[in-house]
Order: C-alpha cells, then structure tokens, then sequence
C-alpha cells in the first residue's frame, strides 16, 4: 500500500476541537459546491469494534461520529481519524448516509 | 546561490551527527488557505486559520535572517493575500533570498501582473518565479481546478505575465499530474512547450495533511505515471537548453527519474532533508517539516515569532528521527530538488549531463502548433 504509511500517520489522540475544525471544514465546503460528498472515518485500530462499526460509511458532517470517540476502550485513547469522501470516489464506496448514534 | 552551495556539507553533517544546528535554505510559507479554486486534488481551499498579520510575518522574515536561499509563498491562491506584496518585500527586507516562488491559478488574472511588476521592481536581487497552474488543455483544465473559465484565465494571465518583460522574473508553468489527467498529457505536453515559457515543471498528485487529502484517491497508477513521465523525459532530453536552464532542466530529469523509484520502492530513495534543510511555516503559525505529513513542531506565537525556538526543540527533533528512519516517504517535489542538491551521486548526474551538453532544446517544435497559437494569440 504505497500511501499506508500516511494514513497510519494521521491515526493518533486527537484533541478536543478536532471534530469541530474538520467538519465545519467539510461542512463549508459542501456548501460551497466542492467535489465533496461527506466524512468517512479511517479507523484508529484494527482492534477497535467501535471504529471498524463506523468505518467505510459516508457521513453528512452533521451526522458524523465526534472523534475522539467516546465508547473507545484502546488504551492509548481513540486515534480515529476523518477523510473526506469526494464524487468522484463514488464508485469505490457508495454514500451512505448514516446518522450518528455515538 | 555560491552562499547556500557552500552550506550543503554542513546539511549533511547536521542530518548525520546532529551538528552544527542549521536553519532551513528552503522556506515555504502559506499565509492562507483560501483558495478560489476547487480542484479535484485538493481540500486546503476548505481551511480557515487564524491567520499570522502582516506584523507577525515581519517578525518570523527577522528572525531566519540571511539564511533562506529559496521561499516559496504558497497558500491557498496567494494572489488573494492582500498583502502579498507586502509580504514579499519583507521577506526581502530581512532574508535576501535568491529566490522567492510563487504558485498562481491565474483567476485573479487582472491583479497578478501588477503586483508581481512592483514585487520584482522594488526587490531587485531576487529572482522571482511565478508558476501558472495548468493540469489540462481547455475544459479539461476547468474540469479538473473545478472553475468554468479558468483556462482562458490562464492565458490571460500568462500574456500578461509575458508582457512585463522583467530581468528578475522566471515565468513557469506547474502541471499536476493526477488520475484525472495522466491520460492526456500528450496534449498537456504538447501545449505547456509550445508555450515556451521560462521553465515547465510536472509533480505527481499526492496525498498531503496540509491538503485534505489523505486517503483519497488522486494519486495516478504508478504504471500510467511511468509513462507520461517516460514522455516527458524523453521530451526534455530531446531539447537543448542553454545557460542556467541547462542546469535546472537536468535537475528536473533527475527528479521525474527519482519519483519513478520512489513509487516503485516505496521508500525514501534518497536521504530526505525536510526537517534540515527545509520546512513550512503555516497560516497559522505552525512550523513543519514538510506539507504532506504536516508534523506541528511549534507554534511561532508561542516562541515570541523566534524561528529558531520553533526549529531546535525537542519535538522537531523527534520528527526529524521519524523521517531519518525513513517512517516516511513522499515525491514531494518541493522538498526533493533540496535532497537532490544533498545528494552527490544526483549532482554528479546532473553535472555529467550539464557537462557533456546533450540536455534539450526548448522552444523546438511543437506537435500541437494550434494550442500554441491560442495560447499567444490575443483574446478579442
């Protein structure tokens, strides 16, 4: 995976405002017309139930799980990290447009 | 330029040992994130920072001192800083680089050449380069930058670019190749040389923090790249540049060489010296090492605007390991053409090549001699 190294990169604690900046960021840019559909999730752990549950869905940014996520039991804390889903990606994962029960 | 060669043994004892503590030659600054773009490759226009004034950046400019050879003032589109300019002569003021870079996708198309006239008159020492964003031939290039319009724009802009005629000015023009235009570039090629601007420069889409972009899809199959990048190797050795162009242009052989094995291998090929010999100073105020894993070193509100608070503590110091361990790996090219400068086999390369003469011819014939005519032809 020539870019695993990146996406293992951006996976550690987050701080408070986390959730905030990067949704308001997608929340903007969706209402400013941008190629973007919504926020997925790039799970912290493999061995984290709570993510992996939440991976792979497309979320409105009003709708998105808050990271850190609150149910997450890994001992070094949630490292979850948002992705933006873009039109374009459309075909590798379908909008699903879940409401956040976290 | 003599200053920031003789320097390069230090930047490889600093890397190797520790020592001596040197500042970057190799400065990016953004001083905004907003952008009137919305490319399909990238995310930065969606950012909004509490951005560093005018008076900020003075005192950051005042603390690097004579150190930085190369600034580039990014952003976002830099042309909507207000005080662009501004900014410019005060990193003039305090820093005296060789060169300050400036990357434009061209909407603002009546401001550009106006400003960039007063920034090369009232900085005379500096080389100003002005890099024209161009990822497609006509609606190609709208479709990707997400703007109906912005290719003729950018011919505008390039026109009038032209027209200034300015000793200190390199105008360049900057292709990013992507998925979305890795199966054009014949076209894309054909027309950037036809152009025949002062230097034409392609880098490989790739995910960064700073651009949103991470896990997302943009980066072209290394198999497609190898080819386009095959093309336009194969383009610039048949051309013969002369004079310093030789130079870069050799340079820049190396580099489209080199993002071909980092792809292939995976790994950082060749010593990287983000972190060394380059870093990022963002919106906000933080330093990083590099863009694309946007590591916060420090935040220069927080150490009195003192860049080298920021740079010798022991975060950096741990970024620097991670990337000394090669944790990481990138075709940056921003951050690439310093580790080339690093790197002696490279140079050698380069110096044979220089050498021997057998570099390129710019402004040969083009295939697409319509393209070209579009592009100097003026608009009614």
């Amino acid at each position: 995976m020539k870019w695993q190294w990146l996406q293992e990169h951006v996976q550690h604690p987050k701080d408070a405002g986390y959730a905030k900046r990067v949704l308001d960021r997608y929340r903007l840019g969706m209402k400013a017309k941008g190629e973007i559909l919504g926020a997925r999730i790039i799970p912290g752990s493999r061995d984290c139930a709570v993510a992996q549950s939440l991976a792979n869905k497309t979320y409105l940014p009003d709708d998105a799980p808050i990271i850190p996520i609150a149910q997450c039991t890994l001992p070094g804390g949630c490292m979850c990290a948002y992705t933006p889903v873009m039109t374009y990606e459309t075909e590798r994962a379908p909008v699903e447009e879940v409401t956040a029960e976290v | 330029m003599i200053e920031a060669i003789r320097k390069i043994p230090l930047y490889m004892l600093n890397r190797k040992f520790g020592w001596p503590n040197m500042l970057p030659m190799n400065i990016t600054i953004s001083p905004s994130p907003r952008c009137n773009s919305r490319c399909l490759t990238c995310n930065i226009w969606m950012k909004r920072e509490d951005e560093l004034s005018l008076e900020e950046w003075d005192k950051v400019f005042q603390s690097l001192g004579k150190t930085p050879f190369w600034f580039t003032i990014s952003g976002g589109e830099p042309f909507m800083n207000k005080d662009i300019v501004e900014t410019a002569q005060s990193i003039y003021k305090h820093c005296k680089p060789g060169i300050i870079n400036i990357p434009t996708n061209s909407l603002m198309y009546k401001i550009i050449a106006p400003k960039v006239e007063t920034m090369c008159r009232t900085c005379p020492d500096t080389q100003f380069i002005i890099n024209l964003s161009l990822d497609g031939v006509g609606e190609k290039h709208d479709h990707i930058r997400g703007i109906a319009g912005n290719f003729e724009k950018f011919e505008l802009n390039y026109r009038a670019l032209r027209e200034l005629n300015l000793p200190n000015l390199t105008i360049g023009v900057h292709s990013v190749i992507s998925r979305f235009n890795v199966d054009d570039v014949e076209e894309l090629f054909d027309y950037a040389f036809g152009l025949k601007p002062d230097s034409y420069i392609t880098e490989i889409a790739e995910q960064r923090v700073e651009l949103d972009t991470v896990g997302i899809s943009i980066t072209p199959s290394k198999e497609k790249y190898g080819v386009a990048i095959d093309e336009l190797i194969r383009r610039l050795e048949s051309r013969d540049f002369k004079g310093i162009s030789r130079v870069t242009e050799s340079f820049r052989i190396q580099y489209y060489k080199l993002v071909k094995k980092i792809l292939a291998q995976e790994t950082q090929v060749i010593a990287c010296y983000a972190g060394w010999a380059s870093a990022q100073i963002y919106a906000n105020g933080e330093v990083w090492p590099c863009c694309v894993r946007s590591d916060n070193v420090a935040n220069l509100r927080d150490v009195d605007y003192d860049f080298k608070r920021a740079w010798f503590n022991p975060e950096a110091d741990r970024v620097r390991k991670s990337i000394k361990n090669k944790e990481c790996h990138c075709p940056l090219a921003n951050a690439s053409y310093t580790n080339m400068l690093m790197h002696p086999p490279t140079l050698a390369r380069v110096g044979t090549r220089v050498i021997q003469g057998s570099l390129p011819v710019i402004n040969g014939p083009t295939k697409n001699a319509a393209a070209t005519t579009v592009a100097t032809t003026p608009k009614a």
